[in-house]
């Protein structure tokens, strides 16, 4: 979290601070605090000191402001990790006499993207901003990397359209759940076309699986109306198809773009059967079995972000909930191509994981067309896919037996290009994916291991 | 529903454990392996067929009555919230 820090220097350090002609810095000021990152690029700013003026007590015009040295204090900025933001607030104080007080420093940016705005760059500058480039170059393009798409149902004649090229999708290995007519890749166009497009991006030569799930709407039948169920399913069918898989090429990237919107839905809190808050729900623990096999599994964190949320979230508070928060997964956020958080994209904590989401990827780009030539491809479900499709593109020459999911994972966030505080924050996560800073680090990896 | 059964069990072994007819249990859905190394298999039954489950029917670990809420597709954002 940024923090402005007020400190009360020596006086002289005070009369230097507010000397126009005197240079400062953050360290001329403040003696090592302790978790505090201090900002060296943002100047000391001597700040006065309000002083009882006199005279009618009901006048408006009773304080004063003192710039003497003996009076003014001096601000700097920092920051602080947010899992320790209560500890030092409180501490500092009292460890350190210099400091008069710690506040927060919110971001005042222009407004944030939020839902129905236009969209900002199109899916080329994503693909420059990824250097898909950079990553053909070392031969990752997802080329035999199987990318599953548990959504509404891939059309691809409508990718083959927008991209101008073919695109590969394995029949045999998608599923489609009973009482959905349309075949793989005969969807109708609509949001799972769009994560299809979007994953297409940095692994172009990937082959598509198509699960629409989110078609498979049944009504009664479950102990609540519902579909997650389906999801189960698919999931213990993406363990078979991994499992089948040669050992020294087992690699599977599955997006997941949607989630669960309202606590109606689901047991309470608590209950044994919850799903929001229980890893020991049957489609968490699938779920966590199928990243222990090999898969990397990535979910969007959620469209309910404090700034400009979803009509439809209904959870009060942590929006990211069971599996979108699984500490096995690549829980996805997003921001626009400016590196700015889309207002909408969930903030942690997670309800499974506490350090959610795990990283940003890029949305609200012009992209795939889905929803019409000037309409963006959105929300965090957009993100996701993006990043699946940088996981792919690894994945090709990486794969699961050489590097776990789980190292993958770890590599991601630490490579991920830190945003807003230092280190994990829970509007960013560890930061935008940053595939040039993961292949670097892969080499490094491969370097060691020879 | 989740049970506990042995490797290689069949829907009709599900149904039996959890005193359930075959009717009561979803045969289009099937019985789902969550598990298998640790022999947990899913199956979907009526809430009125999940009611009739006795206690004593789901007693090992990771066996129970669970959620299966409706999902939907994160986008695109729609405003107003």
């Amino acid at each position: 979290m940024r923090v402005m820090i007020q400190l009360r220097p020596e006086p002289d350090v005070v009369a230097a601070v507010a000397d126009p002609e005197v240079t400062t810095s953050a360290s001329d000021v403040a003696d090592r605090l302790p978790g505090v990152v201090l900002d060296e690029s943002f100047p000391p700013v001597a700040v006065p000191r309000p002083v009882p003026r006199g005279g009618d007590p009901l006048s408006l015009r009773r304080v004063a402001f003192s710039m003497a040295p003996q009076d003014a204090t001096v601000l700097v900025r920092g920051e602080i990790g947010d899992d320790e933001i209560s500890t030092r607030t409180a501490l500092l104080p009292v460890a350190h006499r210099q400091v008069a007080g710690v506040f927060a420093d919110p971001v005042i940016a222009p407004g944030l993207v939020c839902a129905g705005d236009p969209p900002v760059g199109d899916w080329q500058r994503v693909a420059e901003l990824l250097d898909t480039a950079g990553l053909r170059a070392e031969g990752c393009d997802g080329s035999g990397v199987p990318l599953a798409i548990l959504d509404t149902g891939i059309n691809l004649a409508h990718l083959r359209e927008v991209l101008g090229r073919e695109v590969t999708l394995d029949a045999e290995r998608s599923l489609v759940p009973e009482g959905v007519s349309e075949r793989p890749g005969e969807a109708w166009v609509d949001h799972g076309t769009m994560c299809a497009f979007d994953a297409l991006i940095a692994a172009p030569n990937a082959t598509l699986l198509d699960l629409p799930v989110l078609l498979s709407q049944r009504p009664g039948g479950s102990a609540i109306d519902g579909l997650l169920s389906d999801a189960v399913a698919a999931f213990a069918h993406l363990r078979s198809v991994l499992e089948a898989m040669p050992e020294e090429s087992r690699a599977l990237v599955v997006s997941n773009s949607w989630g669960s919107f309202s606590p109606r839905w689901d047991f309470p809190v608590g209950h044994p059967g919850n799903y929001s808050d229980n890893p020991a729900h049957p489609f968490n623990i699938i779920v966590g079995s199928l990243e222990q096999a090999g898969a990397d599994v990535l979910f969007a964190a959620g469209n309910c972000g404090r700034d400009c949320p979803d009509g439809r979230c209904a959870f009060p508070d942590r929006p990211i909930v069971g599996a979108n928060s699984h500490g096995q997964v690549i829980s996805v956020g997003g921001v626009d191509v400016e590196g700015k958080r889309v207002g909408y994209s969930s903030q942690g904590p997670g309800r499974l994981s506490d350090q959610k989401p795990d990283l940003c990827a890029y949305t609200h780009f012009s992209g795939s067309r889905v929803y019409g030539k000037h309409s963006p491809d959105s929300g965090t479900s957009a993100a996701c896919p993006v990043a699946a499709g940088v996981v792919a593109a690894i994945r090709t020459r990486w794969p699961a037996t050489r590097l776990s999911p789980a190292e993958l994972r770890t590599l991601l966030q630490r490579t991920a290009d830190d945003r807003s505080v230092v280190g994990f924050d829970y509007d960013y996560g560890y930061g935008i994916i940053n595939p040039t800073a993961v292949l670097a680090a892969l080499r490094r990896l491969e370097e060691r291991r020879v | 529903m989740t049970v506990r059964l042995p490797r290689d069990a069949t829907l009709a072994a599900a149904a039996r454990k959890l005193g359930l007819s075959e009717d009561d249990v979803d045969a289009g859905y099937g019985l789902v392996p969550l598990d298998p190394a640790k022999g947990l298999y899913g199956v979907r039954v009526s809430d009125e067929a999940a009611r009739r489950v006795r206690p004593e029917a789901l007693t090992e670990e990771g066996e129970g009555v669970h959620a299966d809420p409706r999902i939907e597709p994160f986008g695109p954002p729609r405003p107003g919230g």
